[in-house]
């Protein structure tokens, strides 16, 4: 963990420097072509960043705590720092739950120096989304307190296996935290308890947010507008590497199946998940996943049974999540010599326009800038490795 | 009638009501025009069948498709069965399409059930076209490479110089050369241009004005289609001209096809579609020609504009700002013209033309028999890449598509009907006799108990008179 | 009385008209296959119904589009537009010239493809990698396309191999990708019944048919996966199956009901070992009693 602060952190310090010098107009006096080139690097060197075979925390818990203290309805972001927050909150829970299938989320807000749990810890990202989106109505007033928000969300955290990654993400809009004792006793807990904390500042740097990510190894950072604002928070998709303290073990899980039996219509039944709630959910269905060990049945996975508290969950939830694990290798950047005439992947035919080509290391099959990129990024498969079975197979038994 | 006391007079308001605008046919709605017997001929075309398939609606298309390898009859219940029950008001619809254009008839199946069969020509001939056999449609195979091959950049320059020699006559702008007196003809024929009163100059007309706002596409269609109504006063054959028109339509863009077989009749027909730019000929015996796009898809009309995943398809030119402000990157005389109908131009530079959208440009544009609608579509269809490229389903600024709308709305607040006015009743009471069954019989219109004068639309007048004598009698 | 031109009331209206189709298909060439062995010339006829099928796409809509591919054990490559340059075809008989051309572009391919094949028999051909390759290509179409062009894509395979475990990652792979693009992945199994697969199409949303015999190939082909996924819904195809989705474990890959997943990198085993094969971790010994009441303690 670093303990003295980086004097260089400061993305105005950094990131920007000297932009417009990497900007070169192209034979049209058009700057298009060169912008898009920046991105793509940054892409690529995001990309190279990410070290294969690290450890990283898959079976993530993570809290979100929302500033909604009267600070939110500022509307330097548009149309307020809340709307935003919420618009942008809305598309990172869908995508979280994507890449991290059997992860759980919860949502906690502060607002007028206290603490409010608007969604349990759990796995289905429509309840937290409803839930972020009920934040419309809320009134934004009073003074956040961070201690209470962290508490909170700790005391819920603590009770976790200690397989578990324990995250929490902070949005805060706030320069001030109004708290009921000393907030550094609170970060030492979350450092013992092993909670990594991670805040993105909508305002200016705080220096208490600032220790509070140091001290938990969490990042810490201040927005300069809402793209960049998008951009730290799918930051946060990715797993993070594993906390050091964080024990691995074998997790006992079940994957049901259902139970059809050919010819005969299923009896109706009721899930165990609707069963006493009386909204709309609750009905006698067919259909349906029946728990391996104790056959109980649930109308959704990942779930975990409430009668033997197996986790249930489905092959695909875990396959989501193998390409943190197994990502496709870097490919190699050269020089386009027209010696390749196109791309592997897309069959795209190089033209002059395409300085770099990109090689595979092992399959040494040469792909395009794009097709790189959406390798890299989405599919996490490499076409060349996958269609040739010896380098398959090679791959595989690694 | 003023031996009762009432006159009705007719109101003839069919002067008011606006003249018929442009009438856009597609495909469909001019086969079902044409008797069985041409239909049953045109189908001997592999071409013709192909472009008749692809006009039908996807769910007939499929239907098509699964018994086009079935030898009998096939049940109609079992047809019917194929469709979800939800959708089987379409069933009904893509039925009817069916039957009309001659693609299926119903056979009976033995044991009686009704059945659907294919035609047998149009069976055949689909799957000619589909699967091969069968006469090749021309004898291009038999041609040598042309030394002075032309490419499709070329061929798209041409075809583009040649259509808007047409639409700038129409204009009535400089460039008036190169059109012949037979497609001023057709232009009269169509109803897009008249006659002036004063010199007999051809002038553009109300349905010109609309036609103009087209897609290209669509124009194309529309004049070809006008085109084939004369031509048999030319001595042309109808069947062998439509044949050969889809045969281009089938054609590949930047290929050379041979002339070669060709008949005297189709040799003067592909100089019109010279003319037209629908082809590409170096000199008028040059024994090939190359089809342009203009001539491709000619029936595809239906896409409306939509851009299509074609590299080298031509790109839209116009920005719509939300505060009504217009741009147009573009050079040409003719499009300028066309804006200039409905925006106040305020700057023109060398690639570009600033305008607005007022109040005033619309309404001048509705005067003289635009409608919105069209003004919008002409925005939608050139829309420059820019405007397609937001997220929003919009491609222009909703408040200036719902305010043209209004401007369009202002204008009709009257409306017509036909109807008889009843006036000079003797008596309040007759007036109330009359008014009340009217009334509760749905005719009337208006009514005025003052100058006792009422108006009953023109269905029920017959029997309004026919109730006023029986009353009359009966007092 | 209103002069706006009255819509066009019937009901084609509600088709999709406007929108462009692009079809990849990939076709398993694979001389492995149970099928191929027993009777080589079925691959002609195979072929013959897959081109028939394709130009039936085609011939729908003026604006769809087509992609083949071939897939062999070792390799896979775009049998059509293919990489050169296009034939130059001259119409010779009744068929519309692009039909001609696609049927002579991928027999001419296809030939090429196969002589330069090694002859290796494995029967199981890298059908992912195949779809991965389609995706890409999928991809570069839809970042390519003219702005305000709306593209529905789908990827339909043909195949008589088998599928099984070892690629199962390259699966889920490309599967999620299609559910991200959202490209329908069709399946039409010729020999046996592919388990993988036909989750590929529960999760795409895209159809799973198994012939049931090969004689009517270009019928099964042009009844269930010539409809374009937006008229799916008005026509009566065949029901989507119950799929299997329980997972294989690592060691033996077999299909479990209960397992214990690591961790660290989530792989499956069917039971307890100290030490993870996968990523090396060493486990702590309390085994599923402590975890459960651990669990336990999550609820309150």
């Amino acid at each position: 963990m670093v303990d003295e602060e980086d004097p260089k952190e400061y993305r105005w310090e950094t990131g920007y420097e000297k932009t417009w010098e990497a900007i070169k107009e192209d034979d049209e006096g058009f700057l298009e072509a060169s912008v898009a080139d920046i991105v793509q690097r940054a892409k690529r060197k995001r990309q190279a960043q990410k070290q294969p075979n690290t450890k990283l925390g898959m079976m993530r818990h993570l809290y979100i705590i929302i500033d909604c203290s009267d600070s939110m309805s500022n509307q330097d972001l548009k149309p307020t720092r809340l709307l935003c927050t919420i618009k942008l909150l809305e598309l990172f829970i869908e995508e979280f739950f994507d890449q991290n299938p059997i992860s759980q989320m919860g949502a906690i807000i502060m607002q007028n120096k206290r603490a409010e749990r608007i969604s349990e810890l759990a796995g289905n990202a429509r309840k937290h989304i409803k839930a972020i989106n009920n934040l419309n109505r809320t009134s934004l007033n009073g003074e956040p307190s961070l201690q209470n928000g962290l508490n909170m969300a700790l005391k819920s955290l603590k009770l976790l296996p200690t397989h578990a990654s324990r995250e929490i993400l902070i949005v805060m809009g706030s320069l001030t935290t109004c708290d009921p004792g000393d907030i550094n006793i609170t970060i030492d807990m979350l450092k013992a308890e092993g909670v990594r904390c991670s805040i993105i500042g909508l305002a200016a740097e705080v220096h208490i947010c600032r220790q509070l990510a140091v001290e938990t190894g969490g990042t810490y950072n201040v927005i300069l507008d809402d793209s960049h604002y998008k951009d730290l928070l799918f930051q946060h998709i990715e797993p993070p590497p594993a906390a050091v303290c964080l024990e691995s073990s074998l997790i006992k899980m079940g994957f049901p199946h259902q139970m059809v039996v050919e010819g005969t219509e299923e009896p109706l039944t009721m899930c165990m998940c609707h069963v006493d709630s009386t909204d709309e959910g609750s009905k006698l269905t067919t259909g349906g996943y029946y728990c391996p060990q104790c056959c109980s049945k649930y109308c959704e996975l990942p779930v975990e049974c409430r009668v033997c508290g197996l986790t249930l969950v489905s092959a695909p939830h875990l396959a989501r999540s193998y390409h943190h694990l197994f990502p496709a290798a870097n490919y190699k950047e050269i020089d386009y010599d027209s010696r390749a005439t196109i791309c592997y992947a897309c069959q795209k035919a190089f033209g002059d326009t395409d300085k770099n080509i990109y090689r595979c290391p092992n399959c040494e099959k040469i792909f395009c800038i794009d097709c790189d990129i959406f390798i890299h990024e989405t599919l996490h498969t490499c076409p060349g490795c996958a269609t040739n079975l010896s380098l398959f197979q090679n791959h595989n038994s690694e | 009638m003023a031996d009762n006391g009432i006159s009705s007079s007719h109101q003839v308001n069919s002067v008011l009501i606006q003249p018929a605008n442009l009438e856009c046919k597609n495909l469909y709605d001019y086969l079902t025009t044409r008797p069985p017997t041409v239909l049953e001929r045109l189908y001997n075309h592999p071409t013709i069948c192909l472009a008749v398939y692809r006009e039908l609606p996807e769910l007939a298309r499929q239907y098509v498709i699964r018994i086009l390898f079935v030898e009998q009859p096939v049940p109609q219940a079992v047809v019917a069965s194929w469709g979800h029950q939800a959708f089987s008001k379409e069933h009904v619809y893509v039925s009817k399409v069916l039957t009309d254009l001659f693609v299926w008839q119903e056979a009976a199946i033995p044991g009686g059930l009704p059945g659907w069969i294919l035609s047998s020509t149009f069976k055949r001939n689909l799957k000619i076209a589909l699967l091969g056999g069968g006469k090749p449609w021309s004898m291009s195979s038999a041609l040598d490479p042309d030394s002075k091959a032309r490419d499709v950049a070329f061929l798209d320059a041409y075809s583009a110089e040649r259509w808007e020699c047409v639409l700038h006559y129409m204009v009535g702008s400089q460039q008036q050369e190169g059109i012949s007196a037979d497609a001023v003809r057709i232009l009269l024929h169509a109803g897009l241009m008249k006659r002036d009163e004063d010199d007999g100059s051809p002038v553009i007309t109300r349905q010109g004005f609309q036609f103009l706002l087209l897609d290209r596409q669509a124009q194309v269609w529309h004049f070809v289609l006008q085109y084939l109504d004369t031509v048999q006063q030319r001595g042309l054959d109808l069947a062998e001209c439509l044949t050969f028109l889809f045969q281009l339509s089938f054609s590949t863009l930047g290929k050379d096809y041979s002339t070669e077989g060709m008949s005297s009749g189709l040799l003067i027909f592909l100089q019109h579609l010279r003319e037209f730019g629908l082809v590409y000929q170096r000199k008028r015996k040059a024994g090939r020609f190359y089809p342009t796009r203009l001539a491709l898809n000619i029936t595809s009309s239906q896409a409306k504009g939509a851009p299509v995943l074609e590299e080298d398809a031509p790109k839209g030119y116009i920005i719509v700002e939300t505060n009504y402000r217009v741009y147009a990157y573009t050079d040409s005389n003719l499009q300028v013209a066309l804006l200039g109908l409905f925006t106040d131009l305020l700057y023109r530079f060398p690639n570009v033309v600033v305008g607005v959208l007022t109040r005033d440009s619309i309404r001048q544009a509705l005067r003289g028999g635009i409608t919105a609608e069209q003004i919008i579509g002409y925005l939608k269809q050139h829309a420059h890449p820019q405007m397609l490229q937001t997220e929003s389903s919009h491609t222009l600024p909703p408040t200036v598509v719902d305010q043209i709308k209004l401007w369009e709305l202002e204008r009709n607040r009257l409306v017509y009907s036909d109807g008889v006015l009843y006036s000079q009743f003797l008596s309040q009471a007759d007036f109330n006799v009359l008014r009340e069954y009217a009334q509760s019989s749905g005719y009337l219109i208006w009514s005025n108990k003052e100058k006792r004068t009422m108006v009953v639309n023109k269905s029920g007048h017959e029997d309004v008179k026919k109730f006023w004598k029986r009353y009359s009698k009966g007092n | 009385m209103n002069n706006v031109t009255p819509a066009n009331e019937n009901p084609t209206e509600f088709s999709s008209a406007d929108e462009t189709s692009l079809l990849v298909i990939i076709l398993d060439t694979n001389p492995g296959q149970r099928i191929l062995r027993e009777n080589p010339h079925i691959l002609t006829q195979c072929v013959d119904s897959v081109i028939a099928f394709a130009n039936s796409h085609l011939m729908q809509k003026a604006q769809n589009k087509l992609a083949m591919m071939a897939c062999h054990s070792k390799s896979s490559e775009f049998i059509y537009p293919g990489a050169n340059k296009p034939l130059d075809i001259r119409q010779i008989d009744g068929q519309y010239e692009i039909f001609t051309l696609v049927e002579k572009t991928v027999k001419a391919n296809l030939a090429k493809f196969i002589a330069s094949e090694s002859i290796a028999l494995t029967n199981e051909s890298l059908l992912a990698g195949a779809i991965a390759m389609a995706l890409c290509y999928i991809h570069r179409i839809q970042r390519t396309k003219p702005p305000g062009c709306k593209l529905n894509s789908r990827i339909l395979v043909v195949t008589g191999s088998g599928d099984s475990a070892f690629q199962y990652m390259s699966y889920m792979n490309v599967f999620f990708t299609a559910q991200k693009l959202s490209v329908v992945i069709d399946v039409c199994a010729l020999d046996q019944h592919l388990s993988l697969l036909q989750q590929g199409c529960d999760i795409t949303s895209g159809l799973y048919l198994k012939v049931p015999q090969l004689q009517g190939l270009l019928q099964y082909l042009l009844w269930v996966f010539l409809p374009e996924p937006p008229i799916r819904p008005k026509l009566v195809l065949p029901p989507p199956v119950k799929v299997d989705y329980r997972a294989a474990c690592f060691c033996h890959r077999e299909l479990i009901d209960i397992g214990y997943v690591c961790s660290v990198c989530l792989s499956i085993f069917c039971k307890f070992s100290p030490i993870c094969t996968t990523c090396h971790t060493v486990f702590k010994i309390p085994g599923p009693l402590a975890v459960k009441s651990k669990k336990k303690k999550i609820k309150l």
